[in-house]
């Protein structure tokens, strides 16, 4: 029998628990620790952030699905790791505090046989003075009540325009030098756009994008070179386009550093210090990992064994400079080589370097995108290390035969233009692989332009809205849901 | 100053016949992309 804890239910936690409990006996116990208590479906955050749609509709309880699936749940946070156990205990742990019910406050060992961490990103608010959300005029949609929150602040900014002839000013971007997540940005920035023509009151509302992005259209992933209209463009042309046809202005090389009441404080890449004001404001916060502690058997810090701010993976983390990185940088597997018994899929593992060309602003600020890894690769990600557990359980020794780098995987971001069935756009662009190779598509910018395109219309929202829907569905491991990808 | 999406680019856009059929097909050109496999990058 083999006891498998995921730390973690999001996207890439949920996947390997359902993985797992589907092809596992119940021999073997499948224990998932996660504070949260409800599941959400981020890539809908955004409708919830101009409220088109509830919370509500894009969440449920993890307990009583994985009580009906017989998968372990404790709903606490991960304190600290112990992979080689300890005095009291020979096998690996983690400790674990938990966050709600009569146990809260409460700290427990949780031994296993296999660990997969899942803990992705910690929202670093705190590393852009000012920026937590709903202070400052300033907000977030990375979590649906921070989406709930912004809607709020929306729709009441919307009354007060349509009562009076005032006019005002949203900002919509990255909120830290070395953000991510540009994709959720854009899309949110589309949306308000679309609403605000909806409401009638759009040319009375100047919308910038700000971005630590060198390009538009770079999405923290160097941009690409994607077939349009059978035509091949640059994603940064695809995004000029769109901007300039809804009246989007931009500022681009932009490290956020400060928000006080309706003011950015921000440093460009010329070295120029600006200041940006705005009447409402949802800006990305910077990730970082949770600040983990690990100890061995004698109870001393290895922290460095297990943790690089995220967790070490099968990556190389050799530093060299952009010109010598290549995609077989990237992990392959997700397993950490100390401890072969733990895997970070997801956002959890520690990227070997960005996908972005780094770049510095005169006065030595590093100002680009940090490499995303949400969605998609989450779940991708998640799956294989679920199935390579699968396989060393039931051969009964290790087996590492699924793999899956980045550098030979392909995504798709359907980003919602706006909202509704007849009224609705989307922008949908696929991506082959997500980080880009430059030695197997020399003349295609990395990217094999077969499987890099890009298209605007209503097709893309009704595509976005039928991923919510079957998405929803196959976390909710209703009948045959394992037959919808990753 | 970069290019704007034409009239009848728009028109095409909205058009929920053409939409439709782009509907089937982005979803056929997606799955292919995404469930076709995915390895890694070492021999």
């Amino acid at each position: 029998m083999s006891k498998i804890v995921i730390l973690g239910a999001g996207i890439a936690g949920h996947t390997a628990a359902a993985h797992l409990r589907r092809k596992l006996g119940k021999e073997h116990e499948v224990l998932v620790v996660s504070p949260n208590k409800n599941y959400q479906w981020i890539p809908s955050n955004i409708w919830v952030g101009i409220g088109r749609m509830k919370s509500k509709q894009i969440l449920f309880p993890l307990e009583p699905l994985y009580k009906k699936k017989n998968i372990g749940y404790k709903q606490a946070k991960v304190i600290s790791f112990h992979p080689e156990g300890n005095d009291t205990s020979g096998k690996p742990f983690v400790n674990v505090e938990y966050v709600h019910g009569e146990k809260k406050g409460n700290q427990e060992k949780v031994t296993y046989d296999y660990l997969i961490n899942a803990t992705g990103p910690k929202l670093a608010f705190e590393l852009t003075e000012g920026l937590l959300p709903a202070t400052n005029k300033v907000y977030s949609v990375c979590t649906y009540d921070h989406a709930e929150h912004a809607s709020e602040a929306f729709l009441k900014l919307v009354q007060q325009l349509k009562a009076t002839d005032k006019k005002a000013k949203i900002l919509i971007g990255t909120g830290h030098a070395k953000a991510t997540c540009q994709g959720a940005a854009f899309e949110y920035i589309l949306n308000i756009e679309k609403e605000l023509v909806k409401y009638g009151i759009r040319n009375r509302v100047e919308i910038t994008w700000i971005s630590n992005e060198y390009e538009l259209g770079d999405f923290g992933m160097d941009g690409m070179l994607l077939d349009y209209n059978g035509f091949n463009m640059k994603s940064k042309d695809m995004v000029e386009m769109i901007f300039e046809d809804r009246g989007i202005k931009w500022i681009l090389g932009a490290g956020v550093q400060r928000i006080e009441d309706g003011i950015a404080y921000y440093e460009n890449l010329e070295g120029e210090y600006k200041t940006e004001t705005f009447d409402f404001a949802m800006l990305i916060p910077a990730f970082s990992g949770h600040g983990f502690k690990a100890y061995n058997k004698k109870e001393e810090d290895i922290t460095d064994k297990l943790f690089k701010g995220f967790m070490i993976v099968d990556a190389d983390y050799t530093a060299k400079p952009y010109e010598e990185w290549t995609v077989q940088d990237w992990p392959e597997t997700y397993q950490n080589p100390s401890y072969k018994n733990i895997f970070a899929p997801g956002i959890a593992f520690a990227p070997p370097h960005s996908i972005s060309k780094p770049r510095k602003s005169k006065n030595g600020t590093e100002i680009f995108p940090s490499p995303p890894r949400t969605g998609m690769p989450s779940g991708i990600t998640a799956k294989l290390v679920a199935d390579n557990i699968i396989d060393s359980i039931k051969k009964g020794q290790p087996s590492l035969s699924h793999k899956g780098s980045l550098g030979n995987m392909g995504a798709a971001c359907i980003a919602s233009a706006g909202y509704g069935i007849t009224q609705g756009s989307g922008v949908s662009i696929t991506t082959f692989p997500i980080v880009p190779d430059y030695e197997k598509y020399k003349n295609t910018g990395g990217r094999d332009i077969k499987k890099t395109f890009g298209d605007i219309g209503l097709a893309g929202h009704w595509v976005k809205l039928a991923l919510h829907y079957a998405f929803i569905y196959k976390a909710k491991m209703k009948p045959f849901w394992w037959l919808i990808p990753e | 100053m970069a290019q704007r999406i034409s009239k009848s680019q728009h028109a095409k856009m909205k058009n929920p016949i053409i939409q439709f059929f782009k509907f089937i097909y982005l979803n056929i050109r997606i799955l292919k992309i995404v469930a076709g496999g995915h390895g890694g990058t070492r021999n």
